[in-house]
């Protein structure tokens, strides 16, 4: 039992940086209807940057964090109207080959940027662990889900209480009735993407520091497994997004203890691929009747 | 002679009854229209009958054989074939070949045979493009054999769907609303086209807006309202008839149409 | 019946004809080109055949498929597997190879080519990846750190034989029943079922003939680097072959043998740029997407231009007939 809430522990700090970046997937996907493949490359520059930042001696973990994610809000909204603007009247497959493009030409700059090899985050603040009963809870641990859960909650508040939050609804809703309501779509699409590549950038500042290791394909993997979590928790859902990204973390930690460690990584695409086989709308998500 | 029989077909999604308790015959040779307000059902009943749907309650006959479980893809097979709504080509392909691949179901020249350009199908491939330019003919686009779907005018896209249709030698048309779009001159052609259709043998079974086209060509009328067959007869019988003038124009008294 | 029989016959002869000549040749080039050179020409001809696997998947039948570099690898494996462990003939070993990652392709076909355009993609990279863990710890496989001691049996004139075998067999295959049922797919599903075209058993078959080509294509990768990990089959692979179906114009055969003589030999004849060639490919596929969706080949039709180009100096003679 105790193990169990161990292994709850881990998989909700995991969880929170898969969620993070599921964010982003769900909401252009809600609004926009592609995947920007390249969110994976943004979260991995949010660890780059943070990583410049820390290395900068004037600076602590949240001016990193903070600088972090501006600097990748500002990368996101250039990448949607470079690659993506141009593309929303085309078909969705030019838009994901693009935005494959933006994936490599990202990963490949950043090894030209900054070598291909692994960096090191380098120590902010000391990570302290802390015994309750019989498991431990890290310092970074709690920074992590505390600043996810900050994050998510910001976000929620943002989209449900705010007006851009209500057009970015709108949007998602039915784009062209949203335009005739008055609605920016454009701008909101920047937003949107503004706002995920933000979350992206926080998660990678947070994964840095977590698992202390920064390599410019970081992105690839991350960027998959939070796709998953995206698609689990129902794609074009917040919430789902949430709670998609918390349960591939906690499926991979499992993975780990059952001592199947070495596949850990192909959990989430089998995940992946079952929920996409099964019940492609995901746990949240809702049922679109095709209309022939 | 009924040639596609709908009996008690109900479809449900979710609340909603899309159509409702329908008995429909078409009969071997005629032009049935089907009419009737917006949101009627009228695409549904199409889509049950080529297979995108399945019916919730009832069944479909279709020459004989019912048609429940046949998969989308196998219903041109049986003679069974249709224009949509809004048109669906092949836009980047030649003219010449979406009407080839409108014969797809009469073909048989598989994988091996594809890759090993034996004699039989060197033939079907000879008829198949006498075949098709045929029904090109018939529907005066031979000249644009060449062109790519997407570059022809509209009533010319509208016509190359029906030759897509056409070519596998159908015994049912089902047409989705085949004058959308057009002007009045192409209304006409599109008149005497479904007429010179029906007189080599093929059953004309439309859906269609335009009251005085279906006035003017069909044989008999069925009219839907809410899903529900609401009248059927000759276009004079449905054009008098009470409840189908109340559907489209209201009873003078004010009935919200918002469904409760 | 009889001149359509005697025409099949000259027509195969001719093809091994070719073929022959193909191989007669390319083993002329190989005794004469510096190995520098062939080695060039032996990749564009790998990365040739792999590339017309994909492009009838995503460019014919519009599946876009990002995990090619799968079936590559399990090409690889398998044949490398079968020559070394097994002592089996070169070329045997090539025919499992392709024929094992076609047998995969089918399997995962079946499941995921139910799904549409995007999400079909990522499950392609899913699988992708899925292979790719699979292939690090398997005891077979030798794991991550890879497989040693294969036979570098692959030569110049195998790879072209084979690469002009391919194209033969693309084109026969879109001026097919089947390949215009492929590209009726990829113009309008809905469509194509209401002709009575079953849309999976042909996005099932294009698949299928897809992975074949990239088995080979790994096969004879394997058989030239002599040394295969589970690291070179990864995504950046994939990407490699898809700009080059891209790069030439999806769905166009004549542009993917341009695409691959281009994108294989450009990173060779621009070395100072070498650094850099991931990055260009990012550039590229974008740029293409925005500027030149159909590729250098786009649009242009192969047969007709090149009958325009032999009409002209006719055209000026007919004058007034017309």
């Amino acid at each position: 039992m105790n193990n169990l809430m161990q292994q709850l522990i881990n998989g909700l700090a995991l969880g929170s940086i898969y969620a993070l970046i599921a964010l982003g997937y769900t909401m252009v996907y809600g609004i926009i209807g592609m995947i920007n493949f390249a969110y994976g490359e943004i979260y991995m520059f949010g660890a780059y940057s943070g990583l410049v930042l820390a290395l900068s001696n004037y600076v602590n973990v949240y001016v990193a964090l903070l600088g972090a994610t501006l600097i990748t809000m500002v990368l996101g909204v250039v990448i949607e109207r470079i690659a993506y603007k141009p593309l929303r009247r085309s078909s969705r497959l030019s838009a994901l080959i693009s935005a494959i493009g933006v994936s490599i030409f990202l990963s490949s700059l950043m090894v030209r940027l900054k070598g291909p090899n692994t960096r090191g985050f380098p120590k902010l603040f000391e990570n302290k662990i802390f015994q309750i009963g019989s498991f431990q809870i890290t310092i970074y641990q709690i920074v992590i889900i505390g600043v996810a859960g900050l994050l998510m909650l910001g976000l929620h508040l943002f989209i449900n209480y705010s007006k851009t939050g209500r057009a970015m609804r709108a949007c998602s809703q039915d784009q062209d009735a949203a335009k005739l309501m008055g609605v920016n779509v454009d701008r909101v699409v920047s937003i949107t993407f503004a706002i995920g590549s933000g979350l992206a950038g926080a998660a990678g500042v947070l994964a840095g520091i977590y698992f202390n290791a920064v390599q410019p394909y970081m992105g690839l993997m991350a960027g998959l497994k939070a796709f998953a979590a995206a698609v689990l928790g129902g794609i074009g859902s917040v919430p789902g997004a949430m709670i998609g990204g918390l349960m591939i973390g906690m499926a991979e930690i499992l993975g780990v203890t059952v001592n199947l460690s070495q596949y850990k990584d192909a959990f989430a695409f089998t995940i992946l691929i079952l929920v996409l086989l099964f019940k492609p709308s995901g746990i949240m998500g809702r049922k679109v009747n095709k209309k022939v | 002679m009924s040639l596609l029989t709908l009996d008690n077909v109900t479809i449900r999604f979710g609340g909603l009854t899309a159509v409702d308790t329908l008995n429909l015959e078409v009969k071997q040779g005629e032009i049935l229209a089907l009419i009737g307000p917006n949101g009627a059902g009228k695409s549904t009943v199409f889509n049950l009958i080529t297979g995108i749907y399945k019916p919730t309650e009832g069944a479909i006959t279709f020459d004989g054989k019912p048609l429940g479980g046949i998969p989308t893809h196998k219903i041109a097979e049986q003679g069974i074939t249709r224009t949509f709504q809004t048109i669906r080509l092949f836009s980047e392909l030649s003219v010449l070949d979406n009407v080839k691949i409108g014969a797809h179901c009469r073909g048989t020249a598989g994988l091996f045979k594809a890759l090993t350009r034996l004699p039989s199908m060197k033939r079907e491939e000879t008829d198949l493009e006498e075949k098709s330019i045929k029904a090109l003919e018939f529907l005066d686009l031979v000249a644009k054999q060449n062109e790519m779907a997407k570059n022809l005018s509209y009533g010319e896209q509208r016509r190359l769907e029906i030759a897509r249709a056409l070519v596998s030698k159908p015994k049912i048309l089902l047409l989705d609303e085949p004058a959308a779009g057009m002007n009045p001159q192409e209304k006409v052609i599109l008149m005497e086209m479904i007429r010179r259709i029906r007189d080599t043998g093929i059953t004309i079974f439309l859906v269609e807006h335009d009251m005085k086209l279906v006035m003017t060509i069909s044989e008999r009328i069925a009219v839907l309202d809410y899903g529900k067959k609401i009248a059927e007869g000759t276009p004079l019988e449905v054009r008098s008839d009470q409840a189908v003038i109340e559907a489209y124009l209201g009873s003078g008294k004010f009935k919200s149409r918002i469904r409760r | 019946m009889k001149k359509l029989l005697s025409n099949w016959i000259t027509q195969a002869l001719l093809f091994l004809i070719v073929l022959g000549l193909t191989a007669y040749v390319s083993q002329v080039i190989n005794d004469v080109l510096p190995p520098y050179v062939l080695t060039i020409g032996l990749f564009i001809g790998i990365n040739l055949i792999m590339a017309l696997g994909l492009n009838l998947i995503t460019g014919v039948t519009g599946q876009l498929s990002i995990g090619h570099a799968a079936f590559m690898s399990i090409g690889a494996y398998a044949s490398a597997i079968a020559t070394v462990n097994y002592h089996i003939p070169f070329l045997l070993g090539v025919l499992i190879g392709g024929l094992v990652a076609g047998f995969v392709g089918i399997i995962i076909g079946f499941p995921t080519l139910r799904l549409t355009g995007d999400y079909l993609a990522i499950a392609t990279l899913g699988f992708a990846e899925i292979v790719r863990v699979v292939f690090t710890n398997l005891k077979i496989t030798n794991g991550a750190i890879g497989f040693l001691g294969i036979e570098g049996s692959t030569t110049f004139p195998i790879v072209m034989t084979i690469a002009v075998l391919t194209v033969c067999a693309m084109v026969w295959l879109e001026n097919s029943r089947n390949g215009r049922a492929m590209l009726a797919i990829r113009e309008d599903e809905v469509a194509s079922s209401a002709v009575g075209i079953n849309t999976t058993l042909y996005k099932i078959q294009a698949f299928a003939i897809g992975s074949v080509c990239a088995g080979v294509g790994g096969a004879l990768f394997a058989h030239t680097t002599t040394f295969i990990q589970p690291t070179d089959f990864g995504f950046l692979k994939s990407v490699d072959i898809l700009s080059i179906v891209v790069l030439g114009g999806l769905g166009s055969i004549p542009g993917t043998i341009i695409g691959a003589i281009v994108l294989t030999a450009a990173p060779e004849v621009l070395r100072p740029l070498a650094n850099y060639r991931m990055m260009v490919y990012g550039i590229l596929l974008i740029v293409i997407m925005i500027f030149r969706p159909y590729g250098l080949m786009g649009g242009v039709n192969l047969r007709q231009a090149v009958r325009r180009a032999l009409m002209w100096p006719r055209k000026k003679q007919a004058g007034r007939g017309e």
